[in-house]
């Protein structure tokens, strides 16, 4: 049973994707499923229109290229700008995880 | 920085703006492109995901489906990346050029159901905004050619009994010069005046008015000047004259020679000092006003002094208030300084105010009396809206079933329900539009507003003028009207159709065999006939009016009467010569073997504007505090109520021997005699005079006749001997043996060979002049009844649209009846059955509105009770043989169903 992203985590695990080097749109899906143990799934109607808006903010560069298997296919990379966006959303996943987790600590239910 | 580097290709440094309107230019350039790219991108996804389930062993076409159905909507994946690449509003606007494109190609793939949905919304649309175009130039825009016209305040003074009339001459400057309300007034009076002399005379409606009337209403002079404050100045002293565009065209053959012209006006030389621009046509509402005399001129033109005397209503004000003073503010401060000035020059005459009246409500032009009428139409009109809107929901409803199966796509699809709702939205409006322009184009042909506007209603003088044209406010009206009826007819079925199971629609081969919408559809048809039934009870009710109008008895006999009107003072008469020629153009037409009787009077009969009119005192009798004892009266000679056939009740008629140097005698009518003397016999012998005046001694008493209008309720009259009277313009009646339009040359020329210079200003049957008192009851019945028939032929086919598809829908079971040996009368029943039993519902509830309605008729009505049985039966019978025709035809087409081709269709 695959789990629903969380909202607005989806741009952050693109860039993250990207971050090992340049891909297209299939196997960033492909990766990020592979990565999660199959537990996330990113529906194609999400990818597409995040990338697209990735790109329009500057943090990620589209370029087409051929892969390994010889197919034409859209590539991603990720820039100057998309590096500094990923630390801060990072950031600020770690700071969200660590908040939920003290909120639901046994030690804080009990007390 | 890539990105910013990326953009730095486009120059150095290059400034915000141009940057912006550069990325635009490439993005516009470059869409059709990203288009391609994006379709590029997800076919690439796709035989990547192909590829890699061929890899793991998978049968090519099997790994093709499990792709296919593992990517998802893929219409809705680059719908929702498109938007990522445009603004909110960029798109919306694409989008709904989208939608506008489709709308109107799918009209054109249906013309037959466009072109009956815009002929059922150019009737609707078109008669409101015939409405409209009559409202505006009595409440929104009352005088042509003057910016802001409906805001001026009237200054006028207002009985006790809440009579409006003219302030005096010298009330009105000194209410101008204390107040501080308005920043600016102008005062004026209409009068119907001679123009010119002789034959070529004619009778125009002049304002007579102050020196600042042009600058306040801010009309100019295409030619020469307007009158100005300094023709404001010397009673007597300036004899000028500002013509209208329209008297300069039809008299001077827009001679530009007529600047420094001497023209008569009522018999007084005046010259002509200048030429109002084209357009303006004088301040009083739906009256051609084509000539502005100076008010210093006014004792001139009607020969008696009525600048100085307080008691003389001779003029009211047009007004601008300053900004933040309200109308009621300006009346209460009129009415307080009138209260001083009334104590500073006590005249006796204590049951007048002063107040200030909003244009609409000014007695003075016929917006009192059109404005009732108009929104009475106003509501007619709106009825028939309803019926338009109920028939085109109609018909998109019965078209948006049909569609169910592309509405349950486009969900399928992705589209979500407020975008399919604003495509529906759209395509209404697609017909709203077009339907608008058909509307204002059919307004344009409506034979009725031209005939309201262009009729001569107005007494003896007949020149009117209503600017019903069509500008900018009428089209604003039409574009809002039909936007808000596509809002109508649009909404109700979008919500309807929007709201599909998508599961059964796709099961059910996209078009449902049965319809859950059966309810609205007959409820539209129910509310249409009922609508319809309203507005024929509504013009039969009028119609039987007119009837009963056409043969009441108004208390006198107008057949074969001819009426001359002569106005002997602008032919340079005085009283003696004046009364000296009269008498003997009286002696002159009796001579005639052709005439019965002939007599003269200064006012005819019904003749629907108030004429003379004074306060009366009674010998003996007390008035009660503020009661009206200001009656009508006529100024007559010998063998009036013969030649009128007016029954005398006692006493006498008026005979030569009743002259300025007999006893001043009266005779009053039966209503007056009764109201002060209990009854005829004891009035003669009575005595009455003007305020101040000589006593006159009732001579007679006479039956009572209709002296404005026919539904007027009796009031007191007075009838007074010419001879006792300073000299008047007096019409000629003249009761002929032969045909009465054939003896009216006849007479013509006995006037002229006693005098070839006096105008005569107008020779017709009285009759015509009578029948003018119906001509509002004969608007109404023919506005009513064209309505009507209008709105009954929408219910037939509204009624015929629903018989049809609901005999459609059931083509297949009555296919099987008819293979089974049914009959092919009770098919036709089956049908008929289900119109009428609409139609008789319709009628109940049309009946039950009617009669609750009906009661906003009542002023409008004559010898007819509100709730009329015949009107009624008979409006209730039209409807419904309409419903029962509009019924049979589709019930017998059904019934000719080839039970073969309805077999096999399916």
């Amino acid at each position: 049973m695959p789990l629903d992203l969380l909202q607005g985590t989806l741009d952050m695990l693109i860039l993250q994707t990207l971050q090992w080097g340049p891909q297209h749109g299939y196997a960033i899906g492909q990766t990020i499923r592979a990565r999660s143990s199959e537990a996330l799934k990113v529906e194609t109607g999400s990818l597409y229109p995040a990338l697209h808006r990735l790109e329009k903010q500057g943090w990620v560069k589209a370029e087409w290229d051929v892969t390994d298997a010889n197919q034409r296919a859209k590539f991603y990379r990720l820039t100057a700008a998309g590096k500094k966006q990923l630390l801060q959303e990072r950031d600020r996943w770690t700071q969200l995880v660590a908040a939920i987790g003290g909120v639901l600590s046994p030690d804080n239910a009990k007390g | 920085m890539d990105a910013a580097g990326g953009r730095h290709r486009w120059g150095p440094q290059p400034r915000q703006r141009e940057r912006v309107i550069a990325m635009r230019l490439i993005e516009w350039l470059t869409r059709r492109h990203r288009e391609d790219d994006l379709q590029d991108e997800i076919r690439a996804h796709m035989s990547m995901a192909i590829a890699d389930r061929v890899r793991d062993g998978e049968d090519p076409e099997v790994a093709r489906l499990a792709a296919l159905k593992e990517f998802g909507n893929v219409t809705l994946t680059r719908e929702r990346t498109r938007h990522t690449w445009a603004g909110a509003w960029r798109l919306w606007l694409l989008d709904f050029g989208h939608d506008v494109r489709y709308s109107f190609r799918l009209l054109r793939r249906s013309p037959g159901y466009t072109l009956v949905v815009l002929t059922v919304l150019a009737l609707g649309i078109g008669a409101n905004i015939s409405i409209f175009r009559m409202f505006r130039p009595l409440a929104l825009a009352p005088i042509p050619g003057v910016e802001n016209s409906a805001r001026l305040g009237v200054l006028v003074a207002e009985t006790t009994a809440g009579r409006i009339t003219p302030l005096s001459h010298p009330d009105f400057r000194d209410l101008v010069r204390t107040q501080d309300s308005f920043s600016g007034i102008a005062g004026t009076s209409m009068e119907s005046y001679s123009l010119g002399l002789g034959s070529g005379g004619e009778r125009i409606w002049a304002e007579v008015v102050t020196g600042n009337y042009f600058q306040l209403l801010g009309v100019h002079a295409q030619l020469g000047r307007t009158l100005q404050p300094s023709d404001d100045v010397t009673p007597g002293g300036h004899p000028v004259i500002v013509l209208s565009d329209g008297l300069w065209q039809r008299s001077f053959g827009g001679d530009r020679g007529v600047i420094g012209r001497t023209v008569r006006v009522s018999g007084y030389p005046l010259t002509v000092v200048g030429v109002a621009e084209p357009g303006f046509h004088g301040s009083v509402v739906s009256m051609d006003v084509e000539a502005f005399a100076p008010i210093m001129m006014l004792p001139q033109l009607e020969r008696r002094d009525d600048l100085s005397s307080r008691l003389v209503p001779a003029l009211w004000g047009l007004g601008r208030l300053k900004p933040g003073v309200t109308m009621n503010a300006a009346a209460t401060q009129a009415a307080v300084l009138f209260g001083r000035l009334s104590e500073l020059h006590p005249t006796g005459d204590v049951s007048q105010r002063a107040t200030v009246i909003p244009m609409w409500r000014s007695p003075f032009g016929a917006q009192t009396y059109l404005l009732p009428a108009v929104v009475l139409l106003g509501a007619m009109g709106v009825l028939v809206l309803l019926i338009v809107c109920a028939n085109v929901s109609n018909l998109v409803l019965v078209r948006g079933l049909s569609r169910r199966g592309e509405i349950a796509a486009r969900l399928a699809l992705g589209a979500s329900r407020p975008r399919v709702l604003r495509l529906l939205v759209i395509e209404s409006l697609a017909l709203a539009l077009p339907g608008a322009l058909a509307g204002l184009l059919a307004s344009e042909g409506l034979g009725f507003l031209m005939s309201l506007s262009s009729s001569n209603a107005g007494g003896a003088a007949g020149r009117t003028f209503i600017d019903a044209s069509i500008d900018g406010l009428v089209v604003a009206f039409a574009v809002i009207l039909s936007c808000g009826c596509a809002l109508v007819f649009g909404l109700l079925p979008a919500f309807r159709v929007s709201r599909v199971d998508l599961a059964s629609i796709m099961r059910d081969d996209l078009s449902p065999r049965t319809s859950t919408s059966g309810y609205t559809r007959n409820a539209l048809v129910i509310a249409q006939v009922a609508v319809s039934l309203v507005l024929l009870v509504g013009a039969g009710l009028v119609l039987r009016s007119l009837e009963s109008a056409r043969r009441a008895n108004p208390g006198f006999d107008a057949n074969r009467v001819a009426s001359l009107s002569l106005d002997l003072q602008s032919g340079g008469y005085d009283d003696a010569r004046g009364q000296a020629f009269f008498a003997s153009a009286l002696d002159a037409i009796r001579a005639d073997a052709d005439v019965e009787s002939a007599t003269l009077a200064t006012n005819t009969p019904m003749s629907l504007v108030p004429g003379r009119a004074r306060d009366f005192e009674i010998e003996g009798y007390a008035p009660r505090p503020n009661e009206d004892l200001r009656f009508l009266y006529n100024i007559i000679a010998t063998d009036y109520f013969g030649t009128l056939r007016i029954q005398l009740l006692s006493g006498r008629d008026f005979t030569t021997a009743d002259d300025g140097s007999s006893r001043r005698v009266a005779i009053v009518n039966e209503t007056l005699a009764r109201r002060f003397w209990d009854g005829p016999q004891n009035a003669v012998g009575k005595r009455l005079r003007f305020p101040h005046g000589e006593w006159m001694v009732v001579a007679g008493v006479v039956r009572d006749v209709k002296y404005l209008r026919l539904d007027e309720e009796p009031r007191p009259f007075v009838y007074l001997p010419y001879r006792q009277i300073p000299l008047a313009p007096m019409f000629v009646h003249v009761r002929s043996r032969s045909e009465v339009a054939a003896a009216i040359p006849r007479l013509r020329a006995r006037i002229q060979s006693l005098d070839a210079n006096l105008p005569i200003l107008d020779a017709r049957p009285l009759r015509e002049q009578t029948e003018l008192g119906m001509s509002i009851l004969q608007i109404a019945a023919s506005v009513l009844a064209v309505i009507g028939v209008v709105a009954a032929l929408l219910a037939a086919l509204g009624t015929y649209g629903m018989v049809s598809y609901s005999a459609r829908q059931s083509e297949h079971e009555i296919g099987i009846r008819v293979a089974v040996g049914a009959n092919r009368a009770d098919v036709v029943r089956q049908f008929l059955v289900r119109g009428l039993r609409l139609g008789a519902v319709g009628t109940v509830v049309g009946v039950v509105g009617a009669a609750a309605l009906s009661r906003a008729l009542v002023s409008l009505l004559y010898g007819v009770s509100a709730t009329d049985l015949v009107s009624f039966s008979s409006a209730s019978a039209a409807v419904m043989i309409v419903v029962g025709l509009a019924s049979l035809i589709p019930a017998w087409r059904a019934s000719r169903t080839d039970p073969i081709v309805a077999l096999r269709h399916r």
